[in-house]
């Protein structure tokens, strides 16, 4: 028996494409594509799908009247119907050294590109276009919008390549890698970089009529830290040396809850969709918060 | 085992110590992990501190406290010697002609000597007995011993024991050093007292009984010429001069050709022969040219004259007498148990020179027993002081450094080596551990 066609050449991913089959992730807003698709569009024009009538104007298209409505009530009316477009999808991963975590195991990293891998089976499987963009040590690697299988067998052979290293900011990797205005922008990234200048960058997307989600992908190693005392270093910035002992322990949790918490007030305050992903979450219900994260953006909200 | 320094050996436990407490108490700089979180954790010092009731690293802790133990035990100087002593005993026989009994001798010496003590025989000499002390003490030939002419030296005696205590020394605290001698004048020398200063401690001094003076030697004197003419010959007259009626003869001077019976007589015990002929016999050697000589040694006597000399006499004996320019004027030939001396000494019958006390003294150096003139008074008690020591004689004291010292520590290279090599490999321990602390913390 041939394999699903999920697993085809997928490795790690297969299962949990699997497990997303039939899972949608609708448009938040009505998309102004001009492909047909799946989510609404902002253009209304001459689909079979009838919403409405309403009077014709001067400069409507004549033949977008109803001659038949016109002839039985002699007054001129529009028959409105309802598009639906594709909306392209650009799924952006932060490479970083701080994704590098925890050695060797690289959890961040791993679950970075299994909620990627996700989210863009998930689009494609509504035939949105998808492409992603890495911003890493050795510079920006992204693959082209489209809407066709391989790009999850090109997705998972990007993440295979890519090694997480430096401190390269995820913004100017944004624009290299042609995020354009009209799509869907996935950030998933600990948000321990160029946090700010994300957040503007999402600020203006979102008031541009774009859908922006933020997965912040969270260790359990940083939300639990071990017993032992340990001098923490910066992976990115070498020279932040901080000991990690039991008399410092409560205080960091402490700071590093109250961030997180700011970082989703300031992200949901500014249009975007906020989503906090551990690293011992299953993928696959991570990917449905993400993709539930719309209407809301608590943990287990996105169960269907 | 014993150790020649076992200060080394407390430095090293203390050193020991030290490194446990710090296993213990150390402030250890906490293992680097890279913390993507890590501005979150609040600024603190960057060493925190690491207390345990349990010690730290406790394999990299046992090879450290090795490795300081051999470093002192290397440097304490082990020996590995087996059951040591804590006195041991050099005991010294005197069995010169001094001595008037050996079996009184050999008998003081056995009451000292123990298993494990040394036995060291002498006379003019000393030699080591080698084996069990008392064993060789058992057989010792008294026979021999009192039949000897040799004097003895305590000189030879204290050299031989300093030397061979120091192979004591290596099992023993402390060696005694037992002289067991009639200690008679004769036998102290000028050098005596500075090698009794080279052995620490005291001395236990075993006193025997001293061989009776033989003096007055009696002389009698025979001559060939006729009764009339004895008046003129100066030997003559000196030895009327020396004769004892009540002293036994040891001495016959004949001042012709020596007869059957003369030599007869000398070969008995402690009999001297003198040969002192008025003309020399034809079978001595001639001078190449006669001369005259001014002065004449023997023993303690010099006699100052103007002697002609024509004859030496005959070589190969021990010279008793010596012109004043070295040549020989008298030797010694032992024969049986007693000896013949022959004297080639012409005394000038002109004069009063038969009179003097010089030429008393030559004439008795000449009747002098077999082996010389004896002194044989006991020793000053200055001497004996300082035979004794400081502690009076009853103490032990350790025997100059010699080379059965320097044997101690042999194993020191290998406790060194082993010490060595335990610091090598504490340097690859140490980074094994820290790494495992790093994975264990990560």
């Amino acid at each position: 028996m041939a394999p699903p066609l999920m697993q085809r050449d997928l490795g790690p991913y297969g299962t949990l494409l699997d497990a997303l089959r039939g899972v949608a992730w609708p448009a938040r807003r009505r998309v102004r594509g001009s492909v047909s698709g799946t989510h609404r569009s902002a253009l209304r024009g001459v689909s079979p799908e009838f919403t409405e009538y309403r009077p014709y104007r001067q400069g409507d298209d004549p033949r977008r009247l109803d001659w038949k409505l016109l002839a039985r009530t002699d007054r001129a009316s529009i028959r409105v119907t309802s598009d639906r477009s594709t909306l392209g999808t650009v799924i952006a991963l932060d490479a970083s050294a701080s994704m590098a975590f925890p050695q060797p195991a690289l959890d961040k990293w791993v679950q970075a590109c299994r909620v990627a891998m996700g989210l863009a089976a998930v689009a494609l499987a509504a035939g949105d276009p998808v492409g992603f963009i890495v911003a890493g040590a050795n510079g920006t690697r992204h693959t082209a919008l489209r809407a066709r299988r391989s790009v999850l067998e090109e997705g998972a052979r990007l993440f295979g390549e890519v090694e997480p290293a430096g401190a390269e900011p995820l913004v100017p990797a944004l624009a290299a890698g042609g995020s354009r205005r009209g799509s869907r922008l996935a950030i998933i990234s600990d948000f321990l970089g160029d946090a700010d200048d994300l957040l503007s960058l999402a600020r203006r997307r979102s008031s541009a009529g774009d859908e922006v989600h933020a997965v912040h992908v969270v260790a359990r190693e940083e939300l639990e830290p071990s017993g032992a005392t340990l001098l923490a270093v910066d992976p990115e910035a070498p020279e932040l040396r901080r000991p990690l002992a039991a008399s410092t322990r409560d205080e960091y949790r402490s700071a590093f809850a109250l961030w997180r918490a700011e970082l989703g007030r300031e992200w949901r305050a500014a249009g975007a969709a906020y989503t906090e992903v551990p690293t011992d979450e299953d993928a696959a219900r991570a990917v449905r918060r993400v993709v539930g994260a719309g209407t809301d953006a608590t943990p287990g909200s996105a169960e269907r | 085992m014993t150790f020649a320094h076992p200060w080394a050996l407390l430095a090293a436990a203390g050193a020991a110590a030290l490194v446990i407490a710090l296993h213990f108490i150390a402030r250890r700089r906490p293992p680097t992990v890279p913390f993507p979180t890590a501005r979150f954790i609040p600024v603190r010092s960057v060493r925190a501190p690491s207390r345990s009731t349990r010690p730290a690293d406790l394999p990299l802790l046992l090879l450290r406290v090795l490795a300081l133990l051999l470093l002192g035990a290397a440097f304490a100087r082990p020996t590995l010697d087996g059951e040591r002593r804590s006195l041991a005993r050099v005991v010294a026989l005197d069995v010169s002609a001094s001595g008037s009994s050996a079996r009184e001798a050999r008998d003081s010496a056995a009451r000292y000597l123990r298993a494990g003590d040394l036995l060291v025989v002498f006379d003019s000499a000393a030699r080591l007995i080698t084996g069990d002390a008392r064993d060789s003490l058992a057989v010792l030939d008294t026979t021999a011993m009192e039949a000897t002419h040799a004097r003895g030296s305590l000189s030879a005696a204290l050299v031989a024991a300093a030397r061979t205590a120091s192979a004591l020394g290596a099992h023993a605290d402390s060696v005694e050093l037992v002289l067991v001698s009639p200690l008679a004048d004769e036998e102290w020398d000028a050098a005596t007292g500075a090698i009794r200063s080279l052995w620490p401690g005291g001395a236990r001094l075993v006193r025997t009984e001293r061989t009776r003076d033989s003096s007055p030697v009696g002389i009698e004197a025979t001559s060939a010429k006729p009764a009339s003419t004895l008046d003129d010959d100066p030997v003559l007259v000196v030895v009327e001069t020396l004769h004892d009626s009540s002293a036994r003869a040891g001495a016959r001077i004949v001042r012709g050709t020596p007869s059957a019976a003369d030599s007869g007589w000398a070969g008995g015990a402690g009999r001297v022969l003198v040969h002192w002929p008025v003309a020399a016999p034809e079978t001595w050697p001639r001078r190449e040219r006669a001369d005259t000589i001014g002065a004449v040694v023997a023993g303690g006597a010099v006699l100052v004259a103007d002697f002609a000399r024509t004859v030496a006499p005959p070589g190969g004996g021990r010279v008793v007498a010596r012109w004043m320019d070295g040549a020989p004027a008298a030797v010694e030939r032992p024969l049986g148990e007693g000896c013949v001396r022959e004297v080639a000494i012409d005394l000038p019958s002109r004069g009063d020179l038969a009179l003097s006390e010089s030429a008393r003294r030559l004439v008795r150096a000449m009747s002098a027993p077999c082996g010389g003139a004896r002194d044989l008074d006991s020793l000053a008690e200055a001497r004996l002081a300082l035979l004794r020591g400081g502690d009076g004689g009853t103490g032990g004291g350790r025997p100059p450094v010699r080379s059965g010292e320097r044997e101690a520590g042999r194993e020191m290279p290998w406790l060194l080596a082993a010490a060595a090599l335990l610091l090598l490999l504490e340097l690859p321990l140490r980074r094994a551990s820290a790494a495992g602390e790093v994975e264990g913390s990560a």
